[in-house]
């Protein structure tokens, strides 16, 4: 089992989306996924097709005990969804304090599902500092940080950079974490600057590129995955793209530090 | 097969190592193994044969000839060709020489020796271009050291005279765009025209824009005006219409880092676009065209004699060693290759580079095409006369070589037409140019001619085609002969012609002030065939003699039918040639969606664009395209003119630094022309002359038919004209 948590440190920078379409290019690759949605707002499921009435997930089952692989959903795609649940006010605030008393709750849970060596997990988040954020960084192989090409976003980065070095580059079990600049749209100056300040900043490491694309939310919209909804579109493209550096990283295990290529 | 392939390449190896023997580097072997091959050669190219015996002789030396034509000796199966070659062609002009002028009349000995003269010039030429072209250097580049504080200073200067913005623009976008440090890095506008919009250009984007008072010397007055006011340690200087890719001076400026004594390296002209002769005979990328067999061929070869030639644009100069020559020549029209001599003579070393690092727009029209010419012939006169290569100082005997073919071939107007019109003097008027048998003749000239075409076939392999360069050479012949003339008499006669490029060709039409000597050349030649197989009919015992020159008039028939086609100017209405080129690329459309496309082309102002899935795009819908290289994005405003497959977008307001993006996407990527360079296929001389054959025979009819019509409405015209007057 490979665990790939999906964090940002703003919220509304497209995380469940790319969670959502990572694993379905990554099934389309080849490999099995599980989705587990960590986000209270539960909304994971949608993008897999799941009826907005089903209301079980791994909230409620772990409060009555039960083993989360009862809560496995057949998604749309081939992908397997772990809905976060249908919870009342007081059950989240439970679940929470589940999370925050016993830090290897996420990682024994996961552990009991019992799933092959090469099954990929692939965690969606709550945006910012949580008990989710800090149980998802701590079972993680691979880190995504999502974020959007502009100030605000680019503003937060250091925040996540500290929690992932606290959580993550400690484990000899992570392999590496990599950034997204998710919605990019280069006719935007500021948005290409951002971008361009990020590359410069971020050089020794991978950072995949999403472009902005009204066909990824109209997919969605039309209950399709992005990538089947418009395959000949750039965002499609880049989801494909960006899940073939993830099975390289995968595959890899240890990458050397990305150099300045003279294209 | 497998041992065929490996003896051919121990019998390769076999052949390099004896040329790379330790014998000889000593002076002793060297001189007299030089000695005994000259008395061998003399031997072998003077003693007497009788007929049969010459032509067992031709016949054994044609053989083996063809048999080392296809060995894979590589450098040395050459050398032995080109052996061969001279063994026949020197006796062929010994036996010329001595056994064929004795001439009958005055007419006969005027016109035979006019034509032995002709022949003594080209096998002049064939001897000095072995000498040039038998081991190209095929230099490699040196890379930069990753280091880049001990990186030198650079001005990139770029002349401009009439050019339009258009034009200009895209090299000073380019120029800006090279790969070197930001603060080592200057580029110069030198404007003779002294235009407002060049200036504000320039301060928009980050140039410097440079004028002077005057346009004396033109090109060479200019550049020199500006290297007294700049200082970097090299010059890179670009015709404004030549578009460096942004890898230009990693590539080049290595060579400076490693030699010091080294002030210039040049690197091909390349054209994106088909020059007049490749536009109307229709042999764009098919047929090499002049400067793939310059650039290709014959400056590697002059690279291995130090004798490479400055040639104006896409070139590195060291700046001291050029001022120390007193800056670009200007005493005559070709400023380049005289500086390059000066160069020499100073005892600095020259490189060339074969890997295009540049590309322009090649010469429109043929009558444009035909002035550069003639300003290249006309000026190598002139450094023929002004600053003999053979005489004065400071140059190695095969520097003097090669620059002294590099002037004679442009001598080769006069020749040519005495080739043109030799077997005339037979068939028209009955002068006897040989005082020999027709079967001495052909016994002589025949391997002469057969074994010098196939050792210079091998020799061009891809960079030129067997009798496509005989059509070149005689649509240019009649028009460099009198420029190159009047320069030898006194260099100082004519004056400098600039080319400008960059037109559209409205429609179809037959330059005929150009075709014209042609035509002629053409009807005298087929009187002379009329004339010759009227001679056969009413046999009058010299059936050989009539024969040989039926069979040459014949071939200068077809050769000067297929010159006078490039008069032919085919249409040509864009403006702004396309580059073939797949790039990766996307259309973002106004309702926010994206489609993954591949550029099928670029040019300086649009792109055609290959989408993954089939798309309706109303013409004239207003989109962004995005064009990608590596990381780097450039997101382009633009205008849909053609939907459906293919879909054409055209940029129109793009600001400055859109347009810079979008050169930067497409004209300087450094890959770009690497892949277009030398992919003509290898020559075979039988292909070649059915090519040119063909071509000839074709458009004979077409081309009679055109001229008795343009003649018969230029007639009428003139005498309504006279007419109306009355």
């Amino acid at each position: 089992m490979k665990i790939i948590s999906v964090v940002s440190a703003k919220g509304g920078v497209g995380k469940t989306t790319i969670s959502a379409n990572l694993c379905v290019a990554l099934r389309r690759q080849g490999s099995t996924v599980i989705a587990l949605d960590l986000d209270p707002q539960n909304s994971l499921r949608l993008h897999f097709g799941v009826a907005p009435s089903h209301h079980a997930g791994v909230a409620l089952s772990l409060l009555r005990g039960s083993n989360w692989a009862k809560e496995i959903v057949q998604g749309g795609a081939g992908c397997a969804v772990l809905p976060f649940g249908h919870v009342s006010e007081s059950e989240r605030i439970n679940f929470e304090s589940a999370l925050t008393k016993d830090p290897l709750l996420l990682s024994q849970q996961l552990s009991s599902l019992g799933l092959p060596e090469d099954t990929i997990v692939i965690i969606d988040t709550p945006p910012g500092p949580s008990a989710y954020l800090k149980q998802a960084l701590s079972v993680a192989n691979i880190a995504i940080v999502v974020t959007l090409a502009d100030a605000a976003s680019y503003a937060t980065i250091p925040m996540i950079d500290n929690l992932i070095e606290q959580y993550c580059l400690t484990r000899t079990d992570f392999i590496d974490y990599l950034y997204v600049i998710n919605q990019l749209n280069r006719a935007r100056q500021l948005s290409s600057d951002v971008a361009d300040i990020m590359a410069l900043q971020f050089s020794n490491k991978y950072i995949s590129i999403i472009h902005q694309d009204q066909s990824i939310p109209e997919a969605l919209a039309c209950n399709q995955d992005a990538l089947a909804y418009a395959p000949e579109s750039q965002g499609a493209h880049d989801l494909i793209d960006f899940a073939m550096l993830i099975n390289t990283i995968l595959n890899d295990g240890y990458r050397a530090p990305k150099n300045e290529k003279l294209s | 097969m497998n041992n065929f392939v490996n003896s051919s390449s121990i019998l390769k190896r076999l052949g390099n190592h004896v040329l790379e023997l330790p014998l000889w580097n000593y002076r002793v072997a060297t001189y007299s193994i030089t000695l005994f091959g000259l008395i061998a050669m003399y031997i072998v190219i003077s003693t007497p044969l009788t007929l049969s015996e010459q032509a067992i002789f031709a016949i054994l030396a044609f053989g083996i000839a063809l048999v080392i034509r296809t060995l894979p000796w590589g450098q040395a199966g050459i050398i032995l060709m080109i052996v061969i070659s001279l063994m026949m062609s020197l006796r062929y002009m010994y036996w010329r020489l001595t056994s064929s002028v004795d001439f009958g009349t005055a007419l006969d000995a005027f016109l035979g020796w006019g034509l032995v003269l002709a022949e003594i010039y080209a096998l002049i030429v064939l001897i000095l271009g072995y000498v040039q072209t038998a081991m190209p250097l095929k230099r490699n580049a040196v890379m930069m050291p990753t280091d880049q504080t001990h990186w030198p200073t650079v001005d990139v200067l770029i002349p401009t005279y009439n050019e339009d913005l258009d034009v200009v623009r895209l090299t000073i976008l380019a120029a800006l765009s090279i790969d070197w440090p930001a603060d080592k890095l200057r580029i110069y506008l030198l404007d003779d025209g002294r235009r407002e919009e060049f200036r504000e250009f320039c301060h928009e984007v980050g140039a410097i824009y440079l004028t002077r008072e005057n346009n004396h010397h033109n090109k060479a007055g200019n550049l020199n005006a500006a290297l007294s006011q700049i200082n970097g340690e090299y010059v890179a200087i670009f015709d404004c219409d030549h578009i460096p890719t942004r890898s230009f001076l990693q590539l080049s400026m290595g060579w400076f880092l490693k030699d010091p004594k080294l002030a210039m390296v040049q690197t091909p002209h390349f054209f994106f676009s088909p020059d007049p002769f490749e536009k109307n005979l229709d042999t764009y990328r098919i047929v090499p065209n002049e400067g793939e067999l310059f650039y290709g061929l014959v400056q590697d070869g002059n690279d291995l004699w130090n004798a490479s030639f400055f040639c104006g644009s896409c070139a590195v100069l060291k700046r001291e060693s050029l001022m120390e020559v007193g800056g670009i020549a200007i005493e005559t029209v070709t400023e380049d290759a005289h500086t390059a001599l000066k160069l020499s003579r100073k005892g600095y070393n020259l490189a060339y580079l074969a890997v295009p690092q540049a590309a322009g727009l090649a010469t429109e029209s043929l009558s444009r095409h035909v002035v550069q010419r003639i300003r290249w012939a006309r000026g190598m006169a002139q450094i023929f006369r002004v600053d003999n290569p053979l005489l004065g100082r400071g140059l190695t005997i095969w520097q003097r070589l090669c620059y002294t073919n590099a002037m004679l071939h442009f001598f080769y107007g006069l020749p040519r037409l005495v080739f043109l019109t030799a077997p005339l003097a037979y068939l028209l008027m009955g002068a006897e140019v040989f005082s020999s048998t027709a079967i001495m003749v052909v016994a002589y000239a025949l391997p002469h001619i057969a074994v010098a075409s196939m050792t210079n076939s091998k020799i061009h392999g891809r960079f030129r085609h067997s009798f496509w360069s005989e059509v070149y050479e005689t649509a240019l012949a009649w028009y460099i002969f009198l420029p190159v003339t009047l320069a030898l008499i006194n260099p100082k006669l004519g004056a400098f012609n600039a080319t400008s490029k960059g037109g559209i060709v409205e429609e179809e039409y037959v330059d005929w002030k150009l075709a014209r000597p042609y035509i002629f050349l053409l009807a005298l030649n087929l009187i002379g065939f009329l004339a010759g197989l009227i001679k056969l009919a009413t046999d009058d015992g010299s059936t050989g003699t009539l024969i040989i020159n039926l069979a040459w008039v014949t071939y200068n028939i077809i050769v000067i039918s297929a010159s006078a086609n490039v008069a032919k100017e085919t249409r040509q209405l864009r403006a702004t040639p396309r580059v073939n080129a797949s790039l990766p690329a996307t259309i973002l459309l106004s309702n926010g969606k994206t489609i993954v496309c591949e550029t099928s082309d670029f040019s300086r102002n649009g792109l055609g664009l290959k989408p993954l899935t089939a798309v309706e795009i109303p013409v004239g819908e207003q989109i962004w395209v995005s064009i990608f290289r590596g990381d780097k994005e450039a997101v382009l405003p633009g205008t849909v003119s053609k939907g459906g497959k293919s879909i054409g977008v055209l940029f129109e307001n793009l600001s400055v630094e859109q347009q810079r993006e979008l050169t930067q996407m497409t004209f300087c990527r450094a890959d770009n022309w690497v892949n277009a360079w030398g992919q003509a296929a290898k020559d075979a001389p039988l292909r070649s002359l059915r090519e040119v054959l063909t071509y000839g025979v074709f458009n004979l009819a077409p081309l009679l038919r055109d001229a008795s019509r343009d003649i018969y409405l230029a007639i009428r015209a003139r005498s309504t004209r006279i007419k109306l007057k009355a």
